[in-house]
């Protein structure tokens, strides 16, 4: 008998000031493909995102297999089968390469496989190591739809995959391979939740799921699509910050954010002149560490960044959290350090650096964990957030006071 | 046009904060001039202490609303969260430049940032900044209440650390001067004005929630009635 991999009871969705889900139910097992119908605004994409773990629940919970994943008291585990998803946003940002971003969708299911069949069957073989931003909207949204698939085929255990509209902006040919996706993984024993407009989608459905009646009718499925076999092999998946480090590195954004400010600030220091011998140790060691402090007051680039396509949230459903930038503000921080060490008082000290690291790290991180607490407003970039970065300067006068006393 | 419970509160408020910066100026006993550097400054005491004990009862107010939203979904309780927030900015404004003024005259300085009181104090007023302009960044819906409730529930930590912040970290902030295990450092007559100074504040708080609290109805009733005429629910 075909297992539950999907349930969500009497979940009740509040977007804004108006309730989309209310006492909804959803059941799929293996083999199925849920289509999700219903009119603009019925709530499909609600649904998906909420037994994505991206939406809080008003009331009801949501289980992947057996396992609870998200409830109404706030709960929000991490789910026990592999879950992939394509929201309608492309959840990749642009500076990724289009094998990269395949092969960090599969690294999440654990499981690898050679990919370009499915490159050729969508056309994105020459576009293989092109960056995301240099692709069409369409081949984008091609390769969003991919790292939805992908790791089902990649996976030996039953996957969920969830799809919002991913047929927007597909062309005959790539709707005709994703319907041809669609049917071998259903007879491969995953299941797919899928929100469409397009009939040809529609009819690889097993069930079609109204909304918002939450309406249930079985389906005749089309046969198209055989089941062939993929040699997979297995991966570590790739952790946030591992991710953070490699966009960091590559578009250089702490360039551009956090060094600028700390050589900036060392800029004005330097540029009063030879001045620091008349200053207290406790001043001399104010001016030192102030380069790392304006570094980390800047925040983390990622968070931004990640804004870009609805990244963060598509990493929140497939990996640990959203990405960061890991250890890097750290090492900024010493870098830093050192060099105003250096050019304030022609000296190197190894504690002023571990100091100045730490400074920068943990402000950094401290303003990202900040910033991340308002990505569930409509208007995140909108909101005062730096109103509350004074409470920085506390600690840091605090820390001066006992490294110098 | 008839005058609402909350606006008589507010009005009888400012009339006893009036009162009592009166008698702060003119009537009540000067301090010893070899306990302060600025003895006259002193008497700013009188509206520094009365408006952070109307501070505190306002980010009280805040973590009940936050609260309350949070758990029960509570419209009133998200109409305290504004009010809260709004009277916890007035008061917070009000502690944070009197403590200013009063700073630059009796220690040569108007803030310090390494003394624990005065930024845990600022921290909690830019908190209520942060909560009144972001909210009115952003559009009203359940996103927008549920991040800032919780900003105003993790907010609250910092009233009890504010509090005891002079007990723990001695730096330059002044500790308490009643309520103390020796009796307090006030003779009767500053006690007494200090009484009335904080009954007036607390009426005044109550009557601007209390009024808040009414604003934000109203518009939340435009707000439905828009609604209506637009024809959604």
């Amino acid at each position: 008998m075909a297992k539950t991999l999907l349930e969500a009871v009497n979940i009740e969705v509040r977007r804004g000031m108006g309730v989309v889900l209310s006492n909804h139910n959803l059941l799929a097992k293996q083999g199925d493909v849920v289509v999700l119908e219903g009119a603009n605004g019925s709530g499909k994409s609600t649904l998906i995102e909420a037994i994505a773990r991206l939406l809080p629940l008003e009331k009801g919970h949501v289980n992947h297999g057996e396992m609870l994943v998200v409830d109404h008291e706030g709960r929000r585990k991490p789910s026990p089968l592999n879950v992939s998803l394509a929201l309608q946003k492309n959840g990749a940002l642009g500076s990724e390469r289009v094998k990269e971003h395949l092969e960090i969708a599969m690294k999440m299911a654990g499981q690898s496989l050679d990919f370009s069949p499915f490159l050729d069957a969508f056309s994105l073989t020459h576009r293989a190591n092109d960056c995301i931003s240099n692709l069409s909207q369409g081949q984008a949204r091609k390769v969003a739809v991919l790292a939805a698939l992908l790791p089902a085929f990649a996976s030996s255990n039953p996957s969920i995959v969830l799809m919002d509209e991913p047929d927007a902006g597909l062309d005959e040919s790539s709707i005709e391979a994703l319907c041809g996706c669609i049917n071998e993984l259903r007879k491969a024993g995953h299941c797919l939740v899928i929100s469409t407009h397009d009939e040809r989608v529609k009819d690889c459905a097993t069930t079609k799921h109204h909304l918002p009646s939450g309406r249930n009718t079985p389906c005749e499925p089309q046969q198209k699509g055989d089941t062939s076999s993929h040699s997979t092999s297995p991966e570590s998946p790739v952790s946030p910050s591992r991710f953070g480090l490699t966009m960091q590195w590559r578009t250089l954004a702490w360039l551009n954010q956090n060094a600028m400010a700390a050589l900036l600030t060392l800029g004005i220091l330097m540029a009063m002149g030879p001045w620091t011998d008349s200053l207290t140790e406790l001043q001399q060691l104010g001016f030192i560490l102030a380069p790392a402090l304006a570094a980390g007051l800047c925040g983390d680039a990622m968070v931004a960044m990640c804004r870009e396509e609805r990244t963060n949230a598509w990493w929140r459903a497939v990996s640990t959290g959203p990405p960061h930038s890991g250890v890097l503000p750290f090492l900024l921080g010493a870098v830093v350090t050192m060099a105003s060490n250096f050019a304030l008082v022609s000296e190197f000290s190894a504690i002023n650096m571990f100091v100045g690291a730490l400074l920068t790290g943990i402000t950094s991180h401290v303003l990202r964990l900040a910033h991340q607490s308002t990505e569930r407003l409509a208007r995140p970039q909108a909101v005062f957030i730096g109103l509350l970065t004074p409470v920085l300067i506390l600690p840091y006068a605090l820390l001066l006071d006992m490294l110098t006393r | 046009m008839k005058m609402k419970v909350g606006e008589a509160l507010l009005l009888f408020g400012f009339i006893g904060i009036a009162l009592t910066m009166m008698l702060a100026f003119l009537w009540a006993p000067s301090v010893s001039i070899n306990a302060f550097e600025s003895p006259a400054a002193q008497r700013i005491f009188y509206w520094h202490v009365p408006s952070a004990w109307a501070a505190f009862i306002a980010f009280g107010v805040l973590f009940v609303g936050s609260a309350g939203w949070m758990f029960k979904r509570s419209e009133l309780m998200w109409r305290l969260h504004i009010a809260g927030s709004e009277a916890g900015l007035a008061t917070g404004l009000m502690v944070v430049w009197s403590g200013c003024v009063w700073g630059a005259a009796e220690w040569g300085t108007p803030w310090d940032w390494s003394d624990v009181r005065l930024n845990s104090f600022g921290l909690l007023t830019l908190l209520a900044v942060y909560l009144v302009l972001g909210r009115g960044s952003q559009p009203d819906g359940v996103e927008t209440r549920d991040t800032f409730a919780a900003f105003g529930l993790y907010g609250f930590i910092l009233v009890p650390f504010t509090y005891v912040a002079t007990r723990i970290w001695a730096i330059r902030h002044p500790g308490p001067v009643v309520g103390t295990d020796d009796g307090g450092s006030l003779n009767a007559d500053m006690g007494f004005l200090l009484l009335f100074g904080t009954l007036s504040f607390t009426l005044l708080i109550v009557g601007h929630m209390l009024t808040s609290m009414r604003i934000t109805s109203f518009e939340q009733r435009i707000e439905a009635l828009q609604k209506t005429l637009d024809g959604g629910v």
